[in-house]
């Protein structure tokens, strides 16, 4: 017994390591710049060369407390053409770039000095001082520039080369200083394109960085319950998942109970009064019921008992919020009220099903020789049904729970959607739209958390209640 | 099949020996189709599926602006099958018809469509919720919006009938992808166990040293060209993926070659047993305790532009759990057959064994997940676009028309058509899959 309890939660390791880095993956190749969120940066590209420099520092240093410098994972599988050192340059364009840039030349010294060499011209750039002569092809200049960052094309690059070196022929006011630049640039360009290695990237390598990395620093604190910071509010992700937790664990642990209370009796008396037309009707009804989307009753319920065009029984999800200095009893009661049709829609689903599963059950123990012993035996229909047969068909039910409660868990999306609950289901919502990826991704390891340790719960607890099962598996 | 010599008998009198007639085929699938048959409600189901493929196939005929047959300025047109050709590059349109507002057109004969409209055509007279009940302002009958209009005056019937393409290219597509993952995952950890799969050291060890560089070569060194292909189109990125695909196959099986120069080596000349059972049943023990929306929601927030191809392929690659259980446990059930052993003793390989008599009879369990899981597939479908995740905004789709209700609470026909249409048809391919589970259960042969 102990043995099968101690397998079972080696196994939930692995598996829980497992989905940690699905999320991980899945969160490190979402689009866009996280710090951009967090600092608000602006558009780059204005502002004197002195407002860059010290906005880049501010940028490095955010990159730095958050831990983006850090390397991905404890290792890399790449070619000899990347560097190993790529994970540092702060930008996600320019590293992009860079990256394709070695793959292509497969040469680092000679793409970082040409990387370099665009910054020096940016910068060069940036310091001639603007004239209303000037200010055009300077412009000009310094859009092409910008796009040098992110040209790995042969011909884009020459297109922007050759619109820079404009300013070389012409005879603009911005010649002098910019020229040197730009030569050096296009002396870097053709360097890099003469000592290309385009072979180096088939050739394999491993690189190992030991756990100062960004997953082993995500994983470790996650573990110890620091979820990160979301980057809307720069709140920690942990407290905001507080705040929403009570709301959906509380709903769906008080509809799994419902969700028990009532379909247990209404299993058993279907399967007792099989046959009758009151047990067709009931379980025709508890089939429609189990096919019903939630969402579409939500949306219905919402629809014609919250107002629009016809009765106005229940508040609807737009209902001015309960003030926060009323009495206890007025807002137990308003919240109560407000909870009722949330509650229907998220119970009613797993209801019919456990009500099936039930009196799927309990067919099949009627039948069966003792049951028949016992009513030969005289006893009365009631202690037949509710000591002999009902026990033994209660046990598959209660292993339902593992089903039944992820299920509550992730149909708080829609339902805390349509009926405006600020639950993990609303959070991870609102966050998905304002690309919130710390929110998203905490609230999925939560939910596979709990489906994993629910699903550990009722193997367990199956397990004791029922031997053969560990039992079984010994003997293979 | 060789003929019997006759006998004497047979010769002499030919027309008069009585050959018996073959005896009723009560083959495997006549006894399951009969009994399917038995449940009537199933049988309804299996007919409004049918009815619903044939409205998805016909959804241009059934609702379109083009006419179905019409004479413009004297020339006959079939301006719905023109289009056809036109999409296929095989004709174009004529000049005079190439922007044409169809609904507008001086016709001097038209067959249109039972509903002249197209989901995203716009009827600005009827704008803002026009109900199914109320006035329309409409030319006639034949115009009138049978189930109402959106808040942009686009036709809910129209949309509900271009919607069931959707629902069920959805449920087909992702389900034939969760049915190949499925099926090779389940036979593979249902066939072999954890002790039937015995490979020598020699070979284990060179496949796990070769999988790295077949990895390297075929999908990191081609990473870039994978990439540019995602971004030109889906049928190019395929291509790239099949080609890379294949390489990964080449260079595996070229590798594998080598394998008589490791067993030289005695040691490495050892068989070991690898156990795939317990391999696959953990991975999917990892796939089921991942929450599918929550999964889905997190991958639309990295996709930048939304498709219905990914939502297919996300529903695909966590739906095929249910597929690999069935596979798996039938076929731990038939490994252990004597037809099997005989197969083992005739000196068929494995891989024969398990394809061409193994597999067949595991298929049967293997119809009833398919029907719970496309009726899931299409419910999730149905769910992300009321959600409006991974959706594109623009495509009008049963889940989309219902959230649009959420958004003009009195327009209850937004809710109640596209709503009882979703409910309809996962309810048929769950009684689909219930008829199919009755009826396939040895209990219920009496």
């Amino acid at each position: 017994m102990l043995r099968y309890i101690l397998k079972r939660v080696f196994i939930f390791i692995p598996t829980m390591l497992a989905i940690s880095l699905i999320t991980f993956f899945i969160s490190v190749n979402a689009p866009g710049d996280p710090l951009d969120q967090i600092l608000n940066k602006n558009a780059v590209g204005d502002g004197q060369a002195e407002d860059k420099l010290s906005s880049e520092k501010t940028y490095r240093e955010a990159r730095h407390t958050y831990g983006f410098d850090l390397p991905l994972f404890y290792f890399t599988l790449s070619n000899a053409a990347y560097p190993d050192t790529l994970y540092k340059i702060p930008d996600e364009v320019h590293r992009n770039t860079l990256e394709r840039l070695s793959w292509k030349y497969g040469d680092w010294k000679e793409v970082s000095a040409w990387y370099r060499q665009i910054r020096l011209m940016e910068f060069t750039l940036l310091h001639i001082s603007r004239t209303p002569a000037n200010s055009s092809s300077l412009n000009d200049a310094q859009n092409a520039v910008y796009q040098l960052y992110n040209q790995f094309d042969d011909s884009k690059i020459r297109f922007f080369l050759s619109t820079l070196s404009v300013i070389k022929q012409d005879d603009c006011k911005i010649r002098g200083e910019a020229e040197r630049s730009v030569v050096s640039l296009e002396g870097a360009y053709h360097s890099m394109l003469l000592h290309a290695d385009p072979e180096k990237k088939y050739i394999p390598s491993i690189h190992w960085y030991g756990t100062s990395n960004q997953y082993h620093r995500w994983f470790s604190r996650f573990i110890c319950g620091d979820f990160g910071i979301s980057y809307q509010d720069q709140r920690p992700v942990s407290s905001s998942i507080l705040d929403a937790l009570p709301w959906t664990a509380g709903i769906s642990l008080l509809s799994v109970l419902l969700a028990y209370l009532i379909s247990i009796p209404v299993g058993v008396r279907a399967a007792v009064n099989k046959g009758k037309l009151s047990e067709k009707i009931g379980t025709t009804t508890l089939f429609v019921l189990y096919s019903l989307p939630n969402f579409w009753i939500a949306t219905m319920l919402v629809i014609f008992l919250c107002g629009g065009d016809w009765l106005h029984v229940f508040p609807g999800p737009g209902a001015a919020p309960i003030p926060d200095d009323a009495s206890w009893i007025y807002k137990i009661v308003h919240i109560a009220y407000r909870l009722i049709l949330p509650l229907i829609c998220w119970t009613y689903g797993s209801l019919a099903f456990i009500s099936r599963q039930m009196r799927g059950g309990m067919l099949s123990i009627v039948r069966q020789d003792y049951i028949r012993t016992a009513r030969a035996k005289g006893l009365d229909e009631h202690t037949v049904i509710w000591k002999h047969a009902f026990r033994n068909s209660l046990l598959p039910v209660i292993t339902l729970f593992s089903e039944v409660f992820p299920l509550a868990v992730s149909g708080s999306v829609v339902l805390e959607h349509i009926f405006n609950i600020p639950g993990m289901g609303q959070l991870s919502y609102e966050a998905l739209f304002s690309k919130n990826y710390p929110v998203i991704f905490s609230v999925l390891l939560i939910t596979a958390f709990l489906t994993l340790s629910g699903n550990l719960v009722a193997d367990i607890g199956y397990a004791i209640v029922d031997p053969r099962i560990s039992f079984s598996k010994k003997k293979k | 099949m060789r003929k019997l010599p006759l006998t004497p008998h047979e010769v002499l009198f030919p027309g008069l020996v009585e050959t018996s007639p073959p005896p009723p085929a009560y083959s495997y699938w006549k006894t399951v189709a009969r009994q399917f048959r038995k449940n009537r409600l199933a049988v309804w189901s299996l007919r409004f599926i049918i009815i619903l493929i044939l409205v998805a196939l016909l959804a241009d005929f059934l609702a379109n602006e083009k006419p179905i047959l019409c004479k413009y300025e004297g020339k006959i047109y079939s301006p719905v099958f023109r289009e056809y050709a036109v999409d296929l590059g095989l004709s174009q349109w004529p000049r005079e018809l190439l922007n044409a507002e169809w609904n507008k057109l001086r016709y001097d004969w038209v067959i249109r469509p039972v509903i002249p409209y197209l989901p995203q055509n716009l009827d600005l007279l009827n704008e803002h919720g026009v109900s199914p009940l109320s006035h329309q302002v409409v030319k006639s009958i034949r115009w009138r919006h049978w189930l109402g209009t959106d808040e942009l005056g686009r036709d809910v019937f129209a949309g509900m009938l271009h919607g069931t393409r959707i629902a069920l290219s959805v449920g087909i597509v992702s389900m034939s992808l969760a049915l190949l993952i499925g099926l090779l995952l389940g036979s593979l950890a249902g066939f072999f166990g954890d002790e039937g799969l015995q490979i020598s050291r020699a070979r284990l060890v060179l496949n796990l040293l070769l999988i790295f560089p077949a990895f390297f070569y075929s999908f990191g060194t081609r990473g870039y060209a994978l990439h540019d292909a995602l971004a030109n189109s889906f049928s190019s990125f395929l291509l790239q993926l099949l080609f890379s695909c294949s390489l990964f196959g080449v260079f595996l099986a070229f590798g594998n070659g080598f394998v008589f120069v490791f067993k030289r080596i005695p040691y490495l000349r050892k068989k070991v047993k690898i156990p795939v059972d317990l391999l696959i049943s953990r991975f999917i023990e990892i796939m089921v305790s991942i929450p599918t929306l929550f999964l889905i929601i997190s991958v639309s927030a990295i996709v930048t532009k939304p498709s219905l191809f990914i939502v297919m392929g996300i529903i695909g690659l966590t739906g095929w759990t249910g597929i690999a259980r069935f596979v798996r446990a039938e076929l731990l059930r038939i490994r252990n057959l004597e037809y099997i052993e005989a197969a083992r003793a005739l000196g068929f390989r494995e891989f024969r064994i398990l394809v061409r008599h193994a597999l067949p009879n595991a298929l049967s369990p293997v119809l009833i997940a398919l029907a719970f899981g496309l009726a899931s597939a299409i419910l999730t479908e149905s769910l992300l676009s009321f959600l409006g995740i991974g959706v594109p905004a623009e495509t009008i789709t049963w889940g989309s028309m219902l959230s649009m209700a959420r958004q003009t609470p009195t327009a209850w026909w937004l809710a109640l058509f596209p709503g009882f249409a979703i409910f309809l048809t996962v309810t048929t391919y769950n009684l689909v899959g219930e008829g199919l589970t009755d009826a396939l259960d040895p209990r219920g042969k009496k």
